[in-house]
């Protein structure tokens, strides 16, 4: 069968319609594939304009981190995502590869800091608990620097202080740390403003340098004036005013902490600038005092105990502090051939305050104007020890025995001459308390009871008291028996006298009361007589006259 | 010409004398109206083109996340290949060959043998193994189940998001197209490959 039989057999079959779409019909089609290319690259541009820089971040362990999940968070916005974590060719570190968002390429600049936000657990509470849920995440401090960086190391915990946060940084300088840790809070009236975000060592590894980062808006307090004191721990000091205990909040006692106050008084200075740099104060008292100034170093020469003082005692000058002992060394004098105790003192004669200046005025008036101020301060102790100054050691505390070192004008004190300024201390004469000038004078008193011979007093008086012994006995056995009979001998004389005497009949008592009545009329007679003489005296010539009539006797008389 | 000279109508069973078409051209059922053929070169370049569009969009379907889920602040974005290993690790390694089998090679060795036929085709040359090829396509058409797996993902996705915060990534638009260009691809009639072969070998 040949094709033109099947055509011819199958001519009576209708043939279909034939028709010719538009020839645009061609090119829809094809817009398929072409959309989808172009949303392929639609998604490929985007993702490549959307990828930011790619950084590496060294950390000690990768504890939490799972590359392609972990997330870098800036405000707890992602900006990025961990594409991978290896370790280092040393197995030291572990190097995490992190890949930023466009927007967030701007993180990577010199100064951005990286760390893994955990849980954790430490003195200023607790942090990073969302992460237990969400799994660890990288937190971010974006810097400030405009220099790009792509290799970062990761800090190991999470920094105290971002750089987003406002307020200021102060150094403060201390010779030792205390308990400061960074985090430790910074109180100002006791309201927590800030923390210790670090500290050094510094490089003559004398001194600490320590980092405080104060709150905005709390960083305007701390002016020029400001006072910095260490607020760790529990401050209990016992003095003549009694106990006081002393402490910022119960969190000092454990995590220690920093507080700050301006000086009293009206004007509160002007705000300090960022990195201001302050001393810290070991405690509030001394951080508080008036301003020091310079200082002048005392020397003064005790020759008694120093038992009870101790470096650090105070120096005090009519009840004011105005120094303390900052050392205690012995000596030997060889001229007087006695142990000296020499005491270095720091004083700060500004804190003697208003009167102290008139002092100084005076000295520098009278000078030469020019006059250095620390010679001005030892210009004015020298007249002022020429006045009679003198330095004594009394008991601050006769529980404890603490003594300080006051210096106090004696009105006795001999002059006495200081040396001239010559590069050493201050050279203060020295003199006995009035408490040790009594345990001088009891002492005398011993000495002179000392030089008492009791040893010989007592032999003697019991050599005396054996011969008195002896003669007792003598008398007792002598004596007495004699003595008794001498007595008896006495009574029988007595009652004879007695009996010769007390008796009305007693012829002595009878010859005694005749002869008193002859007395008696001869007394009488020679009354009469007188009488008589008076009134005749003539009778004496003339001889006795007769008896006139008695009763004429009395208008005469 | 080999083809067949008589053609019937899918609708309404009228017979007609299959005649040969200008550029363009479809025939029509003079009875229902229905499209009996069309010209075969237009039908390869539709292929053509979905087969493009398809890898294209095979291929953004396989890199871009295809859901990301947030509970409290946790965030797990999946991919196809990491759901397919996370089905793996799991400890069902037969479910996760199947998955990796019926969503990814199946439907790129469908895309990649259409690859190889039709360009040759339409140019009207026979590919190299064509007879091969076409078996493998056959073979390989009814285990693509990309749709399979759209389904179940639009499920889990629905039934996840009153757990999770569910956000439907780049990978799951894709692959709902890719379902698409795949079923119309299906749709071709293979057998017209062949006419075409056998047209290009005369």
């Amino acid at each position: 069968m040949t094709e033109q039989d099947d055509i011819s057999r199958d001519a009576e079959l209708p043939e279909p319609e034939l028709a010719t779409p538009g020839r645009w019909s061609v090119s829809l089609v094809w817009l398929v594939p072409l959309v989808a290319a172009l949303v392929g690259l639609v998604l490929v541009v985007r993702a490549y304009l959307q990828a930011g820089p790619s950084i590496t971040i060294t950390f000690d362990t990768a504890e939490g981190i799972e590359p392609g999940k972990t997330e870098v968070k800036y405000k707890d916005v992602v900006v990025g995502k961990v594409s991978s974590a290896e370790l280092e060719a040393n197995h030291e570190f572990v190097i995490v590869h992190v890949d930023l968002s466009k927007e967030a390429a701007s993180l990577a600049v010199e100064d951005s800091r990286f760390w893994v936000v955990r849980p954790r657990v430490d003195m200023g509470g607790v942090s990073g608990l969302g992460t237990l849920l969400s799994g660890a995440y990288i937190g971010v401090d974006v810097g400030q620097s405009d220099k790009a960086r792509t290799e970062f190391e990761g800090l190991e915990v999470p920094p105290a202080v971002t750089n987003d946060q406002q307020g200021k940084r102060f150094q403060l300088r201390s010779s030792d740390l205390g308990s400061l840790d960074i985090g430790s809070p910074v109180y100002y009236r006791r309201i927590p403003v800030g923390r210790v975000v670090g500290f050094d060592l510094n490089p003559d590894g004398r001194n600490v340098t320590i980092q405080v980062f104060v709150d905005h808006p709390y960083d305007r307090f701390v002016t020029n004036r400001s006072r910095f004191w260490n607020a760790s721990g529990v401050d209990v000091s016992v003095s003549t005013g009694g106990v006081r205990v002393n402490t910022q909040s119960l969190a000092t006692v454990l995590v220690g902490g920093v507080a700050f106050q301006s000086l009293p008084g009206d004007d509160p200075g002007e705000m300090a600038d960022m990195d201001a740099a302050f001393p810290l104060f070991s405690d509030q008292n001394s951080a508080l005092a008036p301003p020091d100034g310079d200082q002048l170093k005392l020397r003064m020469r005790f020759f008694q105990s120093v038992r009870g003082l101790a470096v650090g005692a105070p120096v005090d000058f009519q009840g004011i502090e105005i120094g303390t002992v900052s050392g205690i060394e012995l000596e030997y004098d060889r001229d007087k051939k006695q142990f000296a105790a020499l005491i270095d003192a720091t004083v700060y004669p500004q804190r003697l305050g208003r009167a102290y200046r008139g002092l100084r005025d005076g000295v520098v008036d009278h000078d030469h104007g020019d006059e250095q101020p620390i010679n001005a301060d030892r210009q004015v102790f020298t007249d002022m020890v020429n006045q009679g100054l003198r330095a004594q050691m009394r008991t601050g505390n006769l529980i404890s025995g603490q003594l300080y070192i006051a210096l106090a004008f004696e009105a006795k004190a001999k002059p006495m001459m200081v040396a001239a300024d010559d590069g050493q201390p201050l050279e203060v004469p020295t003199s006995l308390a009035s408490f040790d000038q009594i345990q001088q004078q009891v002492a005398d008193i011993v000495d002179r009871l000392d030089e008492i011979p009791f040893r010989d007093i007592g032999r003697d008086l019991s050599d005396t008291v054996r011969s008195a012994r002896d003669l007792l006995r003598q008398i007792d056995g002598e004596v007495t028996p004699e003595l008794r009979r001498l007595l008896e001998d006495v009574r029988a004389t007595v009652n004879a006298a007695n009996q010769s005497l007390a008796q009305p009949d007693a012829p002595l008592q009878q010859n005694l009361t005749e002869t008193l009545d002859e007395l008696d009329r001869a007394a009488r007679s020679m009354r009469s007589l007188t009488d008589y003489l008076q009134r005749h005296p003539e009778s004496l010539i003339r001889g006795k006259a007769n008896d006139p009539d008695p009763t004429d006797n009395f208008p005469n008389e | 010409m080999a083809t067949q000279p008589l053609c019937v109508c899918e609708h309404c069973d009228a017979v007609y004398r299959r005649r040969a078409l200008a550029r363009r051209e479809i025939a029509r059922c003079l009875r229902c109206g229905a499209e009996l053929y069309r010209d075969q070169r237009y039908d390869l370049n539709a292929m053509l083109a979905l087969t493009l569009a398809a890898l294209i969009v095979f291929v953004i379907a396989n890199v871009y996340p295809i859901v990301r889920i947030e509970v409290q602040g946790v965030a797990s974005e999946a991919t196809l290949w990491g759901a397919i290993m996370a089905t793996w690790n799991s400890g069902v390694g037969v479910v996760a060959a199947l998955a990796a089998a019926t969503v990814f090679f199946f439907p790129l060795g469908q895309i990649a043998l259409f690859l190889h036929v039709l360009p040759a085709l339409r140019r009207g040359r026979v590919p190299v193994h064509f007879s091969d090829a076409m078996h493998a396509l056959r073979l390989v058409q009814p285990w693509s189940m990309v749709e399979v797996f759209l389904l179940g993902a639009l499920v889990s996705v629905v039934k996840l998001a009153g757990l999770a915060e569910v956000i439907p990534g780049i990978g799951l638009w894709a692959f709902g197209i890719l379902t698409l260009l795949l079923t119309t691809l299906t749709g071709f009639d293979l057998r017209r490959l062949w006419e075409i072969a056998d047209g290009a070998r005369r």
